[in-house]
């Protein structure tokens, strides 16, 4: 940052104390009281508390449950980033080679950035219900015995559906203004170069769009892990047999509904050490980004 | 002339409330876990409480299902904000009344503010479930049910059976009911009916330290060869099309049922208001069934189930007067026979139970008065509850486990033994936590 | 590239279609009776109990102080959604104004303790972050709602990255003029940052009103539930014992999806410009 800045002793410190006063009080404080209380066993009404080092931390990591669960948040994580970028992408290339009704296009597809996840499950929940559920009926009719309630797969199937339903909008409009920012010397050079569309967009526009992919990327495993928590909350709460709960699922499961405040908080400072590393990851990309 | 105006209306303002405190009744709060119709009749009840008398104001709030409400007193009593009442269920009992301190045990809220209590009024059912192992009260029982078989009388006709006592007579019957076009039987809540009360029914025992009545337990005793001989029938029976599990939600194993899929359901004595206005067709209540091979012959009674209200510690004198007023409305004849009526939920009361009978009620409504029965069968040793720490999870694993025994993913030994390590693993922690 | 390709339609018609038909669906099936939804089960066209089913989500009183209604629960989303946007820009202007048009020694210390807000969701830091806001009495109320949720530094990212792009020029030519930092930032920057407040607006408020876990936990006074709450408690509902009301549960998703949704379609324009500057 080489840029000119005012010099001046008091006013900064003013400007930033709302933002830095809200931040300590309600997330360093309450973060720092997470970590202590991930060494503490205590019981769930706080009125006994003991030091146990790292005794909640070995158990959750030599929990089975907490092994699926991490399994199940990997496999679902990779399963929403890449099927709601992929059909993300698709949609974008076709808007962006698309002149008249473009903008009509872009309305009927990003409204849906706007449907908060809790709603999306609840409308979710319905369509794949047993007596009620149109998809449920249509699933049935094509020979699949689907059943969420009972079958793992199924219900990994639904919730997925949801939440990449929920995201593709978001995705579609990186990737249109990545296209569009794609210049024009480029793009007509590559077609006067390639002819066939299909590989042009593989040999040219695919590379020019990779660091958008990426940042769409950590922003789509982001959401997988932590804005899910509404679409798997109203549709599955993490049955059947604990396959779908992902781990921050899991962290409201143990924690908030079953009263052990050791054992969640150690799961919430796993998740943390696992964001930080995923932040670094997008500001090495974001960094590089910027001097591209 | 406008200035004099505002004053005029400022004051006229603050004399109003000053008159408003002069009179204020003392506010008294009700956290539960009474959604929809249930939660219709508990604001009934706390309306007419209010409109009893002057000196307290009850406000009810619900707060979500029974693990989130329970979340929301835990939070909030640490918080030093707890309301004055809340419901627990049975499964969060241990937690709450493990707490030492943080309640104020029911029998001597009602004793050192003028509602003198005895013990013999409740139901023996009753009695002891939310009572401490000298058998005081810890938690008024409130909405009280226990798991019964619902059957749909078209069905059973057609099939040409009677519904059955035991699952022997289940296994009878469970074909023709098939061969008329029927799945034989759902449940609704598996750690409740098939786990907790299947020990109840059967007098077995399910935890040591005398179920977690003398001590914390730490120890469950699920892993047994009943339990394991029952779902690999329920297994068995679910393979052959007599038994539909749907999952771990109340609502999906129910709707079957009501839409005439499956032809008896399992459900909580609590549901017979509901399933009277949601069923269409002609439908008759009995016993949960047992094992004749296991009780040779004794028909063992079984939990109360549902949930009871505790009153947090550390409140005001006059609010604790108002909690035992309100106690004292609650627990009156009239209250509860109208609670009954209206929810399905059992009287906890002899003298309500006598009401009820007085009334007539059963005589135009046999079915109501089937849980209760039920409540009054045999009592012996494995009979009066439990208190198992971390019980929520605990139903959680068993939840997870029974899923995958449902699903074919895992055998019933397998799945036993997770359980029964997954539940250890818990108590112990729980344990530690209380020591 | 000029010439119209029907399969570029048809791709892109598909792609509409994924996503409106859940919503057409769930709209559609709310003007129906429950028995019907009951017995046929959902509808894919509209029948003829539109008003019935929106009068009485919108104005039928519920809940122990009879005052709850769909109405109130949209007016206090409302409240959420701007308080939460509001405040957020407020603040996430001045500090990020602070950041990167200042040189003071505490500012990247400080600007670390902000970035690493992002770290850690709300939903798993619930229980502290409950006992801090009922140890300051802020229970049962806006500023209890709204304040933990701002403690997030994204909008304040957000501003870094926009200011970071303003060309040096601007403020050169500001000093020579011989303007002061406080009027470089009312009467230059701010004006300069008008779209980009704009699309972080609408970003925000569709952030705030779609809270879900925190309100449920935060409020025990009916007169604070949100919309969102409601969808939870409708969902518990359905697991009671009456006849589901199918139509008055998806009747409440739709009124709780209407207001961001048209806040975003109105505001296409600034919402993802918006979106697409942040990544920057």
């Amino acid at each position: 940052m080489k840029r000119q800045q005012f010099d001046h002793i008091s006013l900064p410190y003013l400007l930033i104390a709302p933002q830095l006063a809200i931040i300590m009080i309600f997330f360093v404080w309450p973060a720092a009281q997470a970590i202590y209380q991930s060494f503490m066993l205590e019981d769930p009404f706080g009125l006994a508390s003991q030091f146990v080092g790292f005794d909640n931390f070995r158990e959750v990591v030599s929990s089975d449950h907490y092994a699926t669960s991490a399994v199940f948040t990997l496999v679902f994580s990779a399963l929403v980033a890449f099927l709601s970028m992929a059909i993300a992408l698709l949609l974008a290339v076709k808007a962006d080679g698309i002149i008249h009704g473009q903008s009509a296009y872009k309305i009927m597809l990003t409204w849906v950035y706007a449907v908060a996840p809790a709603v999306a499950g609840m409308i979710g929940t319905f369509l794949f219900d047993r007596s009620i559920g149109s998809l449920n009926h249509l699933l049935n009719a094509t020979g699949w015995p689907f059943n969420p309630q009972l079958d793992v797969f199924d219900a990994s199937f639904t919730v997925i559906l949801v939440s990449v339903w929920k995201q593709v909008s978001v995705n579609f409009i990186y990737f249109l203004a990545g296209l569009q920012s794609i210049p024009r010397a480029v793009r007509e050079a590559a077609l006067i170069d390639c002819r066939n569309g299909f590989r042009r967009f593989w040999t040219v526009t695919l590379p020019l769009l990779a660091p958008t992919g990426f940042f769409v990327l950590v922003i789509n495993i982001t959401y997988a892990f932590f804005d899910t928590f509404g679409v798997i909350d109203t549709m599955t709460r993490g049955a059947p047999g604990g396959g779908t709960a992902t781990l921050v699922y899991k962290v409201y499961q143990d924690g908030f509904l079953g009263a052990d405040l050791g054992g969640s908080s150690a799961q919430s400072v796993i998740l943390m050490i696992l964001v930080l590393a995923l932040t670094v990851v997008q500001f090495r990309v974001l960094e590089k980004r910027i001097h591209y | 002339m406008k200035a004099t105006k505002t004053l005029l209306a400022a004051a006229a303002g603050l004399a109003m409330l000053g008159a408003g405190a002069a009179h204020a009744a003392t506010e008294i709060t009700f956290w539960h876990a009474m959604g929809g119709g249930l939660g219709e009749t508990v604001n009934a009840i706390a309306k007419d409480f209010n409109a009893s008398q002057s000196e307290y104001k009850l406000t009810p709030v619900y707060k979500g299902g029974y693990e989130e409400t329970m979340t929301a007193g835990i939070a909030a009593f640490r918080a030093n904000e707890a309301p004055n009442i809340i419901q627990i269920f049975d499964a969060g009992a241990a937690t709450i009344i493990n707490a030492k301190g943080a309640v104020y045990p029911v029998a001597s809220l009602l004793n050192e503010n003028g509602v003198p209590f005895h013990a013999e009024d409740y139901i023996a059912g009753v009695r002891y479930f939310y009572a401490d192992s000298k058998g005081d009260m810890i938690g008024m029982p409130f909405n009280s049910s226990t798991p019964v078989l619902y059957y749909n009388k078209d069905a059973l006709a057609k099939a040409g059976v009677e519904p059955p006592k035991t699952w022997e007579e289940f296994e009878t019957i469970a074909p023709k009911l098939k061969a008329a076009g029927y799945i034989a039987l759902s449940q609704s809540h598996t750690p409740w009916i098939f786990s907790e009360n299947f020990h109840s029914r059967h007098n077995l025992q399910m935890a040591n330290e005398n179920n977690g009545f003398d001590g914390v337990a730490t120890e469950i005793k699920y892993n047994n060869e009943h339990m394991r001989m029952h779902f690999s029938k329920a297994r068995e029976w679910q393979q052959a099309g007599y038994f539909g599990y749907y999952g771990t939600k109340w609502g999906d194993n129910q709707k079957p049922f009501i839409d005439q899929e499956v032809a008896m359901w399992l459900g909580s004595s609590g549901s017979f208001g509901g399933l009277k206005s949601a069923a269409k067709f002609d439908f008759g209540t009995t016993n949960l069934p047992y094992w004749n091979s296991i009780t040779k012959g004794e028909d063992y009674t079984t939990f109360i189930g549902g949930a009871a209200l505790f009153a947090f510690s550390g409140k005001d004198k006059a609010e604790n007067e108002g909690v035992a007023q309100f106690f004292k409305f609650l627990t009156k004849p009239e209250t509860q026979f109208f609670w009954h009526k209206e929810t399905g939920y059992v009287p906890i009361t002899n003298a309500a139970y006598t009401l009820a009978k007085e009334t007539g009620y059963y005589k135009d409504e046999p079915d109501a008065e089937v849980g209760i029965q039920q409540l009054n069968l045999k009592s012996a040793e494995w009979n009066k509850g439990y208190r198992l720490g971390y019980y929520v999870q605990i139903r959680e694993v068993m939840n997870r486990e029974y899923d995958q025994i449902f699903a074919g993913t895992k055998s019933v030994e397998d799945a036993f033994a997770a359980i029964e390590d997954g539940s250890n693993k818990l108590l112990a922690r729980f344990a530690k936590t209380v020591q | 590239m000029k010439n119209v390709k029907p399969l570029d339609h048809l791709i892109l018609m598909l792609g509409v279609l994924f996503l409106l038909l859940p919503i057409w669906i769930a709209f559609a099936s709310s003007t129906h009776r429950p028995e019907t939804l009951l017995g046929e089960g959902l509808q894919f066209w509209f029948g003829d109990y539109f008003w019935e089913t929106y009068s009485a989500v919108l104005l039928d009183n519920s809940g122990f102080t009879e005052q709850v209604n769909a109405l109130l629960m949209l007016e206090n989303s409302l409240v959420l959604g701007l308080g939460f946007s509001v405040g957020k820009i407020i603040i996430s202007t001045l500090a990020a104004y602070a950041i990167v048009y200042f040189r003071f020694p505490a500012g990247s210390f400080f600007f670390w303790i902000i970035f690493s807000s992002l770290l850690l969701p709300l939903e798993v830091r619930i229980i502290p972050s409950y006992k801090v806001v009922s140890d300051l009495g802020m229970l049962n109320s806006y500023t209890g709602l709204i304040l933990p949720l701002i403690a997030s530094a994204t909008a304040t990212f957000f501003f870094r990255q926009f200011y970071k792009s303003v060309p040096e020029e601007i403020l050169e030519a500001a000093r020579i003029d011989g303007a002061g930092p406080f009027r470089f930032f009312v009467d230059i920057l701010l004006p300069l940052s008008r779209t980009m407040i704009a699309a972080i607006f609408i970003i925000m408020f569709v952030v705030g009103w779609n809270q879900y876990l925190w309100p449920i936990l935060m409020t025990t006074d009916e007169s604070y539930f949100t919309v969102v709450m409601g969808i939870k408690q409708i969902l518990n509902d359905l697991e009671g014992n009456r006849i589901p009301q199918y139509n008055k549960a998806l009747a409440l998703s739709i009124l709780a999806l209407l207001p961001p949704v048209l806040v975003v379609v109105v505001f296409q324009r600034w919402f993802v410009k918006g979106l697409v500057e942040s990544e920057k």
